[in-house]
């Protein structure tokens, strides 16, 4: 129907264009036609039907560990869309690839996975951590950190950094988590593009420098950067106080056999439906000791029954253990 | 049945326009109204907060997950794609689409297909021609589009783009598209 439809839209247009030419835009008309032309192969390749998409989850699930069954529709369906024009085929010849090879269908769950993290992401968030989570921190003898979906780990470096200010990076094991297991490689090296994060260094300042009678901690005490080389580089010391590894929020639920007295989970949550949304907050409240926090992205909210077992406080969320109802 | 919305795109240059109709909008307009600007990344704050002070009205960057609720403005949060799906509001940090993030597209798309004919989409001054396909994509589902008069734009190729592909049902001036908004808020659909 869609595609009919839009079809008939160009055909329409086609026809208002022919009286054009007729009439004097000739020059017009071919900037135009060739409009057509793109939209024309834009409608072919978009549509992607419900049932295609079905297929592939179904497909997807028989042959690997990985569920998207309870990933919010509409953004799968752009992911799927993305993938669909970057290869040039349909969804049903993806499929079939999928079925004779593993690696690509790996790569495909790649490509379905959203990779954005930034150093200091929404500082706003950071100065609450500071006022709300550091003062509990301060009080462990052993302070342990899960960053689930972690990406290339520039919010999980920054937290070290931040620890480190408050002089608890000692008694820190940080882990980081990600379903992407190339982007962990990335992380693991700990080095990144100049050019594609140098417009989040100011976030650095925000959370690190926004007291003027403090003494400035410069960039240089936790990153090396290099424009020339393209290159930021974190400090190294860094980089063996954390470990990452791949998991799946979807079905692997917690593989440390540790608790974690702050976990973060960032802007991941938002391609899920409530659902699973509600499973993965339930299995951060089995992960988080009685006193553990749980920061989520700027945008993201607990809703539905998990709600009720934490408590917030500005972007901070703090489990509320059983039994305390009272 | 969904009720009836009114989404508005723009970009450099419809700031100003914006917050005009914001300031013009009747106290109770009763219909959900989705914005969707795209700004500088390193502008996330001060932007709804400048408009709030232009009116009484409720104007949220909404969280992922939100209910709509009429009488409400929805403004994509700087950095986050913003799209409706079963009377909700998600979020995403996917890719940027057209070089933006928020995309207009992507708030264009998901609200025709959730308003279908009950959507009233508005195209403003803007630098590039993210929301155009969004824009054919209302007209297609029987929703009313209107476009800035390009020559009324501090710049014109976002509604130019939208009128090209013949997407844009009316071109106004301002002072026309305030006069549609009202009339389009108080039709009984």
């Amino acid at each position: 129907m869609l595609k009919l439809s839009r079809l008939l839209i160009i055909y329409f247009m086609f026809i208002t264009n022919n009286k054009k030419i007729n009439g004097k835009k000739k020059k017009n008309y071919e900037r135009i036609n060739i409009k057509i032309v793109i939209l024309f192969v834009n409608c072919l390749k978009m549509d992607i039907a419900n049932e295609e998409i079905k297929e592939f989850i179904n497909i997807v699930v028989s042959l690997s560990t990985y569920d998207f069954s309870e990933y919010s529709e509409k953004s799968l369906r752009r992911r799927l869309e993305k993938i669909v024009n970057d290869n040039n085929c349909s969804l049903t010849e993806i499929i079939k690839k999928i079925k004779k090879n593993s690696d690509f269908l790996e790569k495909i769950v790649r490509d379905i996975t959203v990779n954005t993290t930034e150093i200091f992401r929404d500082p706003k968030v950071w100065r609450e951590i500071e006022k709300e989570v550091i003062p509990k921190l301060k009080k462990l003898e052993k302070i342990n950190i899960w960053h689930a979906g972690c990406s290339s780990g520039q919010e999980l470096y920054s937290m070290l950094m931040f620890l480190n200010e408050f002089d608890l990076l000692e008694k820190t094991s940080s882990f980081g988590t990600d379903i992407n297991s190339e982007i962990l490689e990335e992380a693991k090296k700990g080095q990144f593009k100049y050019r594609f994060n140098a417009e989040y260094l100011p976030n650095f300042d925000q959370v690190l420098n926004y007291n003027p009678e403090k003494e400035k901690v410069p960039y240089s005490k936790y990153m090396f950067i290099s424009q020339q080389h393209d290159t930021i580089k974190i400090n190294p010391q860094l980089l063996s106080k954390v470990e990452f590894y791949k998991h799946d929020l979807v079905c692997d639920k917690n593989i440390f056999g540790i608790k974690f007295d702050l976990i973060m989970c960032r802007n991941v949550l938002i391609y899920f439906n409530n659902n699973l949304q509600n499973k993965i907050f339930d299995l951060f409240w089995s992960c988080l000791t009685d006193e553990g926090t749980l920061i989520i992205g700027f945008h993201e909210s607990i809703m539905g029954p998990a709600a009720i077992k934490y408590i917030k406080k500005g972007q901070c969320y703090f489990k509320k253990p059983l039994n305390n109802n009272a | 049945m969904n009720n009836k919305a009114i989404v508005i795109g723009g970009s450099a240059g419809s700031f100003k326009i914006v917050m005009q109709i914001i300031s013009l909008l009747p106290k109770d307009f009763n219909i959900p109204i989705f914005i969707c600007l795209h700004r500088l990344r390193s502008a996330r704050k001060g932007f709804t907060e400048t408009l709030k002070v232009k009116s009484s009205i409720k104007i949220v960057e909404p969280n992922d997950n939100e209910i709509i609720e009429p009488n409400k403005i929805y403004v994509a949060p700087a950095n986050y794609h913003m799209y409706i799906i079963d009377g909700k509001i998600r979020l995403s940090v996917e890719e940027e689409i057209n070089h933006s993030r928020p995309s207009i597209d992507v708030t264009f798309y998901s609200a025709a297909e959730y308003y279908k004919e009950n959507l009233l989409g508005i195209i403003l001054s803007g630098a590039n021609n993210d929301g155009a396909n969004g824009f054919l994509k209302i007209k297609e589902n029987g929703g009313k589009t209107i476009a800035q008069l390009p020559s009324d734009c501090e710049i014109s190729v976002m509604p130019l783009s939208c009128i090209e592909n013949k997407s844009a049902d009316k071109i106004l001036t301002i002072n026309d598209i305030i006069k549609n908004i009202i009339i389009f808020i108080s039709l009984n659909i």
